[in-house]
Order: structure tokens, then sequence, then C-alpha cells
């Protein structure tokens, strides 16, 4: 079993990095090793567990056409075993030793993480490094979690009302294939998946050199390196993989269409306006727009869409945070017998007013508060900080914005909302799917 | 380090199989887990030392309780209202606890909705008030930087003890949740546990889980006052404050906060059991155009301070708590049926429920049922064998030390100690009391709650596709997605 026992190669960099002087912060150690595998280690002595978080660079949006879906199906065959772990050891061994695990896969990354007492540092990174270098590809093992998988779009998407909107939102919104399909990927493509595919994604995106790690926790920095280094340190780097040409060519006219959705009760309107990609310099200023539309029941969108003109049942407003261009997503669920024309120009009367005033300076407070709430709740969860270092890391090679991005969006200022929501909130820039319960049989007239 | 290959297989049939596999030298079925047994783990359960709240009672009888937690810069707290739950609804409007709870935050005497959303919204704050269609207590609960304490309680308290219950506000909210009445029908999971609260409660307010049309229409500000006047009391309430506080600090913002809520001088509101349900009842919600079935299989269970609890949490973990369960590693890792599979207990004031659910794919409705109620015979027929005990009663004791990052997780078993009076040192003794657990305890428990002849299974998917599965477990009730009986 000791096959790692021996320390292999020396450290490349090292570097001990401090957060802002300004509120509590994360103080971690930031090493690459030979192999191209970046480490982030945050020592947090305070509580027992710890947390380890592994992202690789590849997510949907690295699918050629014919395989939509497969990232997420390969992110399943993560469990099912490797050379000295067999197929679902992993889940078993986590949970049966007190922690808890999962991994989930979005259009830029695949993320996997684990929580567990102090004690089992070793068994977690052994079984995260055990994956990396010698997953078992096997049809059976494939066979098996495509059912899951299968299992996984009917309950997410085919069994339940308005499941299909995103999908017609994204396919509507983008014409470069990179965003335009979901992570679950369709029916088909899932069954023509064959393990192939699974062996040579594997050689090309889950190479040390495309990876983060980050451990957080009760933990000695030292020790923790050394055991990174004794069960990744030789799994071989590749060659680098080629990045998808994310960029999306400007629209020139909005884009609309209705769906029929058989198992919807009520009608749901989406708009969809294309964004920068996250950590551009408009990004913090529609970080806080969102705020001042969706965050929370003081918000417009709820106040007047859905308190006062009772258009809607509930409305709500996301940005996406993508490494490509992202979604400025508003939704709204309507009231029976409300006119989705009408409840789509109350959204956009909204919009024009972010463009034409600007936002108020209790709804700057705001913004600003929330950002130095969830600095503050991360400092209470291992995971959490885990996962941001590593996302920070692989998404802008920063991982101390974990400590420096409250401060950006500090310095928003509601000129600079009011910009963003002129330049990107524009009708040619949106897409506008309108999603229609349609009756069918043995329902009550609920509509 | 062991080289042994362990296979874990659901159940003692499967396990005769392997071994007649293995005689054949042929690989396990796949899906099967299979422990190849070289990872470095430590065997030994961390030690921790849990933290212990500071306890006092306030002037008008609210006991406080806190854990300090000074990491973090903000403050938690919930005030649990023992009387103000949808438990002690009035018969004839289902959900007037809830309604008044959601509309106490829809404005005060002295501050109208908007503004309360807006002050709280301003500093990241939050205030909610809720109340379960079921439970007993009522709840108040907030959270801010501590910087932002003060301010947030007197809002708190102005929410508590000044609700207007304005006739515009009533009729906003009525429109509001009038839509999410008609949208939730439209979710089969909520359908499936509509009907099977239904079935395992009676009449019992726990067979609850959502007002109906006819209450919201009923609903006049008057109920709302003369609910809010006779319910919201502190002689029976508990409050927990978890964070960057001292005891002192929190005893002296609360009493202030505080001091217009007055004792009311009533006994402690009481709960009943339900009603033993007889037989068992297979009932299936029609919904057209469903590509799976959504199942829930479930008996009625035990109260919380039962004896069997901790027996029967045990038994739980063996058979469907968590991805190392039996249940997940046979219906999704072996068999492909369902994404997610798990059994669960709820054991309240009053004898609450055992469940297991799932969503399956239509056309594999049949032989996943059949392989959830055989893997729910084996836990009663078959003792667990003494690794697989092991393996679930040290992830039980074992993530304990989870929590342990999380305040509130912390402080939320130390309110669990105080609602169901259980014994001072009950966290310290679980560790404990589930190693003492043995195969006959949970074997026991098994045969006495997973009883097949009070075994209610309530599914929700295309009737024509699904029906000749369940009529092979006993007759059908059909019902549509409104809740009504379909006469065949």
């Amino acid at each position: 079993m000791r096959r790692f026992s021996r320390l292999s190669g020396a450290l490349v960099a090292a570097a001990v990095c401090l957060g802002a002087a300004a509120g509590p912060s994360v103080q971690f150690t930031d090493t690459k090793l030979k192999n191209g595998l970046r480490v982030l280690i945050a020592e947090d002595p305070s509580a027992p567990p710890f947390s380890v978080a592994v992202t690789y660079k590849v997510g949907s949006a690295d699918e050629r056409a014919g395989r939509t879906g497969f990232a997420h199906l390969f992110e399943h065959m993560m469990f099912k075993g490797s050379e000295n772990v067999g197929p679902g050891e992993h889940p078993t061994l986590i949970f049966n030793y007190g922690g808890s695990m999962n991994g989930t896969t979005n259009q830029d990354r695949t993320l996997y993480y684990d929580t567990l007492p102090s004690n089992q540092l070793e068994l977690a990174l052994f079984l995260e490094g055990d994956r990396m270098r010698s997953l078992a590809i096997t049809k059976e093992n494939l066979d098996n979690q495509r059912n899951a998988v299968q299992e996984e779009r009917r309950l997410g998407v085919d069994n339940q009302a308005y499941g299909r909107t995103f999908e017609r939102i994204i396919d509507q919104a983008y014409d470069n294939p990179a965003y335009k399909h979901s992570t679950i990927g369709s029916m088909e493509d899932l069954n023509a998946a064959n393990v192939d595919d699974v062996a040579s994604f594997f050689r090309t995106y889950y190479a040390p050199n495309n990876a983060v790690v980050a451990i957080v926790g009760d933990v000695d920095t030292q020790r923790t390196l050394a055991l990174v280094e004794k069960y990744f340190g030789r799994i071989a780097s590749q060659p680098a993989p080629s990045r998808p040409d994310l960029r999306e060519p400007a629209h020139a006219a909005e884009r609309r269409s209705t769906i029929d959705d058989p198992l919807a009760r009520l009608a749901r309107i989406d708009i969809a306006w294309l964004i920068p990609p996250g950590g551009s310099p408009d990004s913090d200023a529609l970080d806080v727009l969102q705020d001042v539309l969706a965050g929370g029941r003081s918000s417009r969108l709820n106040e007047v869409i859905v308190r006062q003109k009772q258009l809607a049942s509930n409305a709500g407003a996301f940005g996406d945070e993508n490494r490509g261009p992202g979604l400025f997503r508003v939704t709204a669920t309507l009231q029976p017998g409300k006119d989705p024309a009408a409840v789509e120009a109350a959204v956009y009367e909204e919009i024009d007013k972010l463009k034409e005033t600007p936002i108020a300076e209790w709804e700057l407070d705001k913004a600003r508060n929330n950002a130095r709430r969830n600095a503050a709740s991360a400092l209470g969860s291992t995971l959490r900080r885990a996962i941001m270092l590593t996302e920070y890391a692989a998404f802008y090679d920063d991982p101390n914005l974990i400590n420096t991005r409250t401060d950006r969006v500090l310095k928003v200022t509601a000129a600079d909302v009011q910009r963003v929501a002129a330049k990107y909130l524009t009708k040619e820039n949106r897409s506008v799917v309108t999603t229609m319960p349609k009756a069918g049989p043995g329902r009550g007239g609920a509509q | 380090m062991s080289r042994h290959q362990t296979l874990i297989v659901a159940g003692a049939v499967a396990l005769a199989s392997l071994t007649a596999l293995a005689q054949q030298q042929q690989p396990p079925p796949a899906g099967t887990v299979v422990m190849k047994g070289r990872a470095p783990v430590n065997n030994e359960v961390l030690k921790i030392n849990l933290p212990k709240p500071r306890e006092a009672d306030l002037s008008n009888g609210v006991h406080l309780m806190v854990l300090e937690d000074h990491r973090v810069p903000q403050v938690g707290f919930q005030l649990l209202i023992r009387g103000a739950g949808g438990y002690y609804d009035p018969p004839d409007i289902p959900g007037l606890a809830g309604f008044t709870a959601s509309l106490m935050r829809e404005g005060t005497t002295t501050r109208p909705s908007a503004k309360i959303s807006q002050d709280l919204d301003r500093l990241a704050a939050s205030v909610t008030v809720g109340a379960g269609l079921s439970s007993p207590f009522a709840t108040v609960s907030g959270s801010s930087l501590t910087e932002h304490l003060d301010t947030v309680l007197a809002m708190t308290a102005d929410i508590l003890l000044n609700p207007s219950f304005t006739e515009e506000e009533i009729a906003r909210y009525k429109t509001r949740t009038r839509a999410q009445l008609i949208s939730q029908r439209s979710n089969p999971g909520f359908l499936a546990v509509e009907q099977f609260q239904r079935t395992i409660y009676g009449d019992h307010p726990a067979s609850r889980v959502s007002p109906t049309p006819a209450a919201l229409d009923a609903l006049t500000r008057n109920a709302l006052v003369e609910f809010h006047r006779a319910h919201y009391l502190p002689d029976h309430a508990v409050l927990a404050v978890a964070g960057d506080i001292t005891i002192a600090e929190a005893q002296r913002r609360f009493e202030a906060a505080l001091s217009g809520w007055h004792k009311g001088h009533t006994a402690a509101p009481a709960t009943a059991d339900p009603a033993v349900v007889s037989g068992k009842t297979v009932l299936l919600v029609s919904r057209p155009g469903s590509v799976q079935t959504n199942l829930i299989v479930g008996t009625q269970a035990i109260e919380r301070t039962n004896p069997d609890y901790d027996a029967l949490v045990v038994a739980n973990k063996v058979l469907g708590s968590g991805p190392a369960s039996r249940l997940f590693m046979h219906l999704r890792e072996q068999k492909g049926y369902t994404y997610g599979v798990g059994s669960g207990l709820s054991a309240q004031l009053y004898r609450g429920d055992w469940q297991a659910s799932m969503a399956v794919r239509t056309d594999v409705t049949d032989p996943a049922l059949t392989d959830l109620l055989d893997e729910i015979r084996q836990m009663r027929e078959v003792p667990v064998p003494a690794r697989e005990l092991a393996d679930a009663k040290r992830s039980l004791v074992s993530s304990f030390a989870l929590s342990l990052e999380n305040p509130t997780a912390v402080l939320n078993n130390y309110v669990t100690l105080w609602i169901y009076k259980l014994p001072a040192d009950y966290w310290d003794t679980y560790p404990q009391r589930i190693e003492a657990i043995t195969t006959a305890d949970v074997q026991r428990v098994a045969q006495k709650y997973f009883a097949p002849d009070r075994m209610q299974i309530v599914a929700v998917g295309d009737a024509a596709k699904v029906t000749p599965a369940l009529k092979k477990l006993g007759d059908v009730k059909t019902y549509d997605a409104e809740g009504k009986p379909i006469v065949p």
C-alpha cells in the first residue's frame, strides 16, 4: 500500500497570502507541485472538521457536438473506483467515517468536495489523489451511471413544470455552442457516450495541471502539503487542454419564443440579457444591480411586480458568473389571469428606471452590507472557503479574491449601476421565453 | 493493511447470490460497491468537546439559551413559541397559524411592510416569522452582523408584539398565496407528501401540508388578531441565540427588547398522538404526463422520547440514510432506477412517522417498488451483519464533529433537549448509547416499526402505466392531482 511513501520532487513555489487589512480574512498558502497541481491550504483550528475541494477546469462548455451532458456524466464516473479504491468505496468510506462529500458540474468547472473530522485528512487526500491518478474506466461503470444521470434529468427537467424552459432560454440566448446546451445534456447524447470518450476526457482534463486543490480547517500546513505530495505528486501532467472559444457575437435583435408546458399551472416569463464574463470590470456593478432588482423582500421586482401591482406570485433575477459571457435573467411566475405582455412591460419599466435614475443610497448600503455579510459567513464554513479558494484560483488565477472581493463591491457607485443597466439591459441584447400552461387531461381548471 | 476485498451488497439475498458468484469466480454485478480496503482510514472516533450553551430565564418566562461563538461577527437567534404553530389551528381555518405568522411580517402599527423589508435588507439582516402546518411551534428567527443587532431586535419585538394586519396586506397575501396553492399542484413531490401525510395521520394536525383555498378565502382580520392575541405568549417559549454575543449581553438586550411581552399565565399547550392506522393503503395520484413515479412508503412510528428512538435511528441509518445505506446502494448504484432514494424518521412531541421515498422512471416502477419493499423486509427478517452495524454507528457518532463549525447546529441539539425534556447529559452520553445498540435491537425495532401490515404506499405518476404494479400490493385508491378520488 505504501507505494507513495516518499516525497518526490521539490515544491516549485510556495507563498503565504495575507488578507486585506479590513475585516476578518483568510490566510492561506499557495503552492504549485512539479506536475502543475495548485494547492491552497488554510489552517483553521477553531472547529474539528476540515474540507477538501478539488476543482477541475472542465465543464459542459468543453463538450463536443453530440456529447452534451458528458462532463457531468463523467463526474459520476469519478465515484466508481480507481486503482486502489473500489466502485462506490469513496462515498461509502466518507459517510461511514462521519463525513460528507459530493461532486457538481457546471458549464465551466467540475468540483468535488469532502468534509470530514480532522483525524481523517489522509483518507480524503488518498481518495482524491487515487482517482485523479488512476480512474477505473469500464463500460459497466459507464452504463450504470448513465442510468442514474438520466433519472437526474427526468427528476430535474422532464418531470417538472418549467423543466424545459431553461434549456430553451440558453438555446435561444447563445449562438456559440459552448453555453447553448445544458449541463445535464440530452438523453440522446447521454446514450451515445462511450468508454473511449471517458478515457480521452480523463486524460485531457483530469490532469493535475488542470486542477486546483484546497484544504481548509483543522490541519497542519506542512503535514498537509507532505500528504498532498505523497498522493498527488507522482500523477503525470498532460499537455494543457485547449480552451473552448466562449465569445458570443453581438446580437442585432431581440429573440423571443413561447413554450407550451403540459406540467405547468401558471404562465411564466423569462428574460435573459447577455452580460460579460465573471471578473470583468462591470461584474461588480451587475452584482449590485441584481441585489437592487431581486435581493430580498425590499427588492424592486418583489415590491413593485409582486406586491404593489400583483402581477406575479414571485419574481426574481440572477446574474451568472461564468468564465465566458453570462446571462442576467429575470423570471416571474404570473398571477392567474394576468397577461404575460403586461408583466413583461412592467419588468421593462423597472429596468428603465435603473437606466434613468441612480439607485437610492439605502440600496447601495444593502448591496454593501450583503457583501460584508457573505464574506463573514464564509468564515464559518470550511467547505465554503475551500470551494471559493479553488474557484477563484481556477477562474481568475487569484485565490486572494476571497479577501478582496468584498472591497470591489464596496467601491461600486450608483452611477456604475446606472451605466451597466444602460449598457447591457437593452432590447437587442435580450432573449425572452414565455412558458404557457397547456391544459392536459384530468386537470382542474386552474388557469 | 488488508488486501481483503469486501463486497457491500444490499441485503442477505444479494449476499447469498454473491457467495455463489464468488464460487464461480465471476465479477460482482455492475454497480455493486466494492471495498478494496486500501484506504488509510483512522479508526478512532475524533474526541470532541461539545460546547454547552449558557442558560437563563427572562422575566416574562422565556427560556434563554446562548452559545457563544466569536469567530464570525454575526448573531443568529430563534424564538420558538409553543402553542402558536399550525398544530393549534382552529378546525374551520386550517392554516391560520401560518397565515398569522406570514402576515405579522407584513406591517406593524408603526412600520409598513415595505419599510420593514427595506430597513432589514439595508443592514443585510433578516427577521422571519413562520408556523408549520403541523408544528406545535411558531418561530421568529433573525440574524445580523453584530454591529446591527440592537436595531434588528427592536424591529423583531415590533413585529412580534404590534402586527397591524391591515386589510390591504391581507388581500395582497391572499392573492399571492392563492397562486402558490395552484402552482404547488404541478409538483409531483408535493402531491406525494400531501397524500402520504393524510394516509399516516388521518385527521390529526400532522396530516396537513398546505392550507386550502377555502381556508384562505375564509381568512379575516379578526381571526388573525385573535390568533395572535391568544397564541403568541412567552410562557412556554424558548429563545436560542448563537454567535458573537455573551449570555449577559443577550439577557440584557433581549430583556429590553421584549419588555412589552407579558406572561399569559397559561398551561403548557398539549399535543396528542394520532390515531393508530390499521391496515395498509395503496394510493395512487394520477398525474398525466409524468415520466417518473414518485413513491413514498412508510408507517406511523414513534414520538421523540420513545425508548426505541436510538435503535430506530441506527436501523434507519443502515437501511436508508445517506449514500452508504442499503437503499442508495441497491436502487441507485446497483440498479440505476433512481437519482436519489432514502429514508427518514420524523419523531415529534406526538407519534411521528418513518418513511422511504424515491422518484423512478415510469417503466421500472414495479421492480423498484419490489426491491424497496424487499430491503425493508430484510431489515425485519435478517440480522444486520456486525461490520455494517459498526459502520452505521461510527458514521452517526463521528459526523457529530462536522456540526461543530456551525454554532446554530450545535445549539439546535440543546433546543431539542429543552423541547423534549431530555436528560441534561443526553448529548454527552450519545456516543455510548449509539455504541450500545445491538444487531438484535435493530431487528426488533425493524419488526416493530417496518411492519408490512401497517405499511402505507403512495405513488404519483402515469396511472395507466403504474396501476398494474400497484395492484399487486393491494386495492389501489386513485386520486387526481386536486386530491379528489377518481371513481373507476
